[in-house]
């Protein structure tokens, strides 16, 4: 993969997730970060640093980003979440525009 | 839980999260107030997007959505006022590419702020009922920079400045005007409008008021049109290049009332150089560009109709009232033709085949062609001139070319029946003299008689064509059966006319010599044994004959002549010289054929046949004819034609005219029949106006002439008048 059509996504607790940058912009403001007009940090590095975001619920996200293309291309699947997880994940989901 | 898809959740303030900083909304803002800093001072590189989308998240969040928002709008114009000023401040040429610059700046700036601070676009300021960001932005910026007093006035007369440079010649910098009128476009279309379009209409008025009044006084109409043309291509092209297609439509208004519309009447009538020298002096391209022109505006093509039309029955009516262009009917139908051709090409190159053009071209043609009562005869003299020898040797279409446009003037005739009676008399000349051309552009041109007139006004014009048909079988047929017992005397070629077909004449007979006298007696007898029933008459006013002549030396000749001249020469048989008085009576061929025939024999260099004593041009009573022994001639074959009257004298015209008339009072009574049949009861003018309407297609009926046909109905009880209402008539079954 080359390292343009990538991006890194960093949790709180500093783990890192390299997913494709179609699958980031799933998410609005992954979106805006990576193609507003202005090189701000995240654009010049292609890495963003969630520090409220924890690796588990990050993890999940990434998952969701890749489910949603499928589903986008017709794959209706199921995306199942653990209902401990739900409460953050939504908070996540707000705050991601997603 | 009965319906949970639908149920729809709300995300409740995050209840468990306390803040603990009471400074936090102030340090936070602080962090985005720098941001925005460093954003319009291009030092955005080494902000963090996620941080400063949180803190505004976060704010937001925390209910500081309010703090946020003014403070945005105090910063952003705080940052305004200072582009505002170095605006202000920039030297005459590059004002405007520094606001243009400015503007670049600002827009990038706004659109960073905008996708940092989404989450206040996307949740409190929906609820807030506040401009969104990027809105706000625009709002902002017109009202601080592009409404300051210092630069309002100053961008309007920049911008105008401009457009006066281009127009003048000058080459201006389209990028930076496209930029700028963008930018007031993008500043809401009202903004365009109030601050440029409208004083750009107005200057752009004033401009070609002046221009055009200039121009008027010193150019003749064709230049001028050309110049007008010129200024309205550019002024198109201005707005394709850096304004609103919108004003498209405004500007050109604008050229066309200030350049056309106020000149429409003097450029039209402009001496020397208006439309009617242009039609005069076949300018396609002017006329053309004057068509483009004026159909912009209201009433503008309207205006060259009418001048056109009235040129049109001027020339026309003083090509058909010459009385010198009269002597020559083939000649004044060529021209009328020529005048239709000159124009259906202007109409076609220069005004598009407009239909209003063709209508308003046609019916000058009616006008004018019904003024002279002796068209439907020279129009039928200009046929009988191109099927007897125009045509030889031209292609078929070309022949139905010239049908085509003889078709054409006929429509435009209004006494079709007048045209029907001579085109008669000409054809029964043709046929019988087997002088047409061609049979087929015979027939081509009754085929299109008919699709224009209907069947009623051809069929005895194709009866004509039937009867010289059946004449050669019953021809074949009398000789076959009595070849043998004619031996070698004259042959007779006989054509039998159907009476009413043929225009014949009252029967003028004459003592025919006793030669043939005895072949047309078996010919009658053999016609009659084959066709019980009818009456043979001989015209012999129409015959033609074939004269083997031996003359002075022994040199013979064959003579081709009518049959009246074959008569008196057959007399020169058992005579050296005959007085007129004899002739006459042993012919008695009636008088003024009879000078006319012997005018031909003795007065026609070359053809001299005879001698006349005393020797002069006209034929006296009391004139002799010798048998002139030194007739010589270069041909063996000698046509001698009779002195014809081409074109009809005064009298015969009247006559012929007299006898339209006559025609008229059956067709006229059996329109009046047939309406009243199925109407039962009508009035007058009613009558009048129906009877008009059926035999348009064949001639326009006198209402003079329409009551004295009712009276005549009513005198021979076919109506009656209402008892109560005079004017009201009543079918008598």
């Amino acid at each position: 993969m080359k390292k343009e059509d990538t991006v890194k996504l960093i949790s709180a607790e500093g783990f890192e997730f390299v997913i494709d940058k179609e699958a980031a912009m799933v998410s609005q403001t992954i979106r805006n970060m990576l193609t507003s007009p202005g090189s701000f940090a995240e654009t010049q590095h292609g890495e963003v640093t969630f520090p409220e975001i924890s690796t588990t619920i990050l993890e999940k996200i990434c998952q969701y980003f890749y489910w949603s293309l499928q589903y986008a291309r017709g794959k209706e699947t199921e995306f199942h979440i653990e209902p401990e997880l739900t409460l953050e994940l939504m908070m996540a989901a707000n705050y991601l525009h997603t | 839980m009965s319906a949970p898809k639908k149920r729809t959740f709300q995300i409740e303030a995050f209840k468990h999260r306390v803040v603990v900083d009471p400074k936090y909304a102030e340090k936070t803002w602080k962090i985005l107030e720098h941001a925005i800093h460093e954003i319009y001072n291009h030092n955005a590189s080494g902000l963090s997007f996620e941080e400063l989308y949180r803190n505004a998240y976060n704010m937001v969040l925390h209910k500081f959505g309010e703090k946020l928002y003014s403070g945005l709008v105090m910063t952003m114009t705080f940052h305004l006022k200072e582009i505002c000023k170095s605006i202000e401040a920039s030297q005459g040429g590059l004002f405007l590419e520094e606001l243009n610059r400015k503007w670049a700046d600002h827009n990038k700036a706004l659109q960073m702020i905008r996708d940092i601070l989404m989450y206040m676009d996307r949740t409190f300021i929906p609820s807030a009922h506040k401009t969104p960001v990027h809105e706000l932005g625009l709002n902002l910026w017109r009202d601080v920079v592009i409404h300051s007093s210092k630069i309002q006035t100053r961008l309007q007369d920049t911008l105008l400045e401009l457009v006066r440079r281009e127009r003048s010649g000058e080459v201006i910098n389209r990028g930076l005007m496209r930029n700028i009128t963008k930018m007031l476009m993008d500043l809401g279309s009202c903004v365009y409008q109030d601050d440029f379009e409208k004083h750009f209409l107005e200057v752009s008025a004033d401009f070609y008021r002046l221009e055009s009044q200039e121009f008027i006084e010193s150019c003749d109409c064709g230049e001028y049109l050309r110049k007008a043309e010129r200024r309205l291509n550019e002024e198109m092209e201005r707005v394709s290049h850096y304004l609103d297609p919108r004003s498209e439509a405004k500007i050109t208004n604008v050229v066309e009332k200030e350049m056309i519309e106020s000149h429409m009447q003097r450029l039209v009538h402009m001496e020397n150089s208006g439309l009617v020298n242009m039609l005069v002096d076949d300018k396609y391209e002017d006329l053309k560009r004057m068509y483009c022109l004026f159909r912009r505006i209201p009433n503008g093509l309207v205006l060259i109709i009418d001048v056109m039309t009235s040129y049109i029955r001027d020339t026309g009516k003083h090509l058909v009232t010459d009385p010198e262009k009269l002597k020559d009917p083939v000649d004044f139908v060529q021209r009328l033709l020529d005048l239709k051709d000159k124009h259906d090409k202007i109409i076609n190159l220069a005004f598009s085949n407009d239909k209003t053009f063709q209508n308003a071209l046609n019916s000058s043609f009616e006008y004018f062609i019904n003024i002279n009562s002796r068209s439907p005869e020279f129009i039928s003299l200009f046929v009988d001139d191109k099927l007897r020898k125009g045509l030889r040797g031209v292609s078929e279409e070309e022949v139905e070319l010239v049908l085509d446009k003889v078709m054409m003037l006929f429509r435009y005739l209004q006494e079709k029946d007048v045209f029907e009676k001579y085109y008669k008399q000409h054809l029964a000349k043709r046929l019988l003299s087997g002088k047409t051309v061609s049979d087929d552009a015979e027939r081509s041109l009754i085929v299109k008689l008919k699709t224009e007139c209907g069947y009623q006004f051809t069929s005895k014009l194709e009866g004509m064509f039937t009867d010289m048909k059946t004449s050669q079988d019953t021809m074949q047929g009398f000789y076959a059966s009595l070849g043998a017992e004619l031996g070698d005397g004259p042959t007779l070629a006989v054509q039998v006319l159907t009476t009413g077909s043929w225009p014949t004449q009252p029967n003028a007979t004459c003592n025919l010599p006793a030669e043939i006298l005895g072949i047309c007696e078996k010919f009658r007898s053999y016609y009659l044994g084959t066709h019980t029933g009818r009456r043979l008459s001989w015209q012999t006013n129409m015959g033609t004959a074939d004269l083997k002549a031996t003359f002075g030396k022994g040199q013979k000749h064959e003579l081709n002549v009518s049959t009246y001249q074959m008569c008196v020469l057959m007399l020169f048989n058992n005579a050296d010289r005959l007085g007129y008085k004899e002739i006459e009576q042993a012919t008695e061929i009636p008088t003024s054929d009879l000078k006319r025939c012997l005018q031909s024999l003795a007065c026609v260099k070359g053809k001299n046949v005879l001698r006349k004593e005393p020797m002069s041009k006209d034929i006296a009573e009391d004139d002799a004819f010798v048998f002139n022994d030194k007739f010589t001639s270069k041909f063996f074959k000698v046509k001698i034609g009779t002195v014809v009257a081409q074109r009809e004298s005064e009298p015969e015209n009247q006559e012929t005219r007299q006898r339209v008339e006559e025609d008229r009072k059956p067709q006229i009574e059996a329109a009046i029949v047939r309406i009243m049949k199925s109407r039962r009861v009508l009035d007058h003018n009613n009558i009048v106006a129906e009877v008009t309407k059926q035999l348009q297609s064949r001639f326009l009926p006198n209402p003079v002439v329409i009551k004295k046909r009712i009276e005549s109905l009513i005198e021979r009880e076919f109506l009656e008048r209402d008892k109560v209402d005079r004017k009201m008539y009543r079918y008598l079954a």
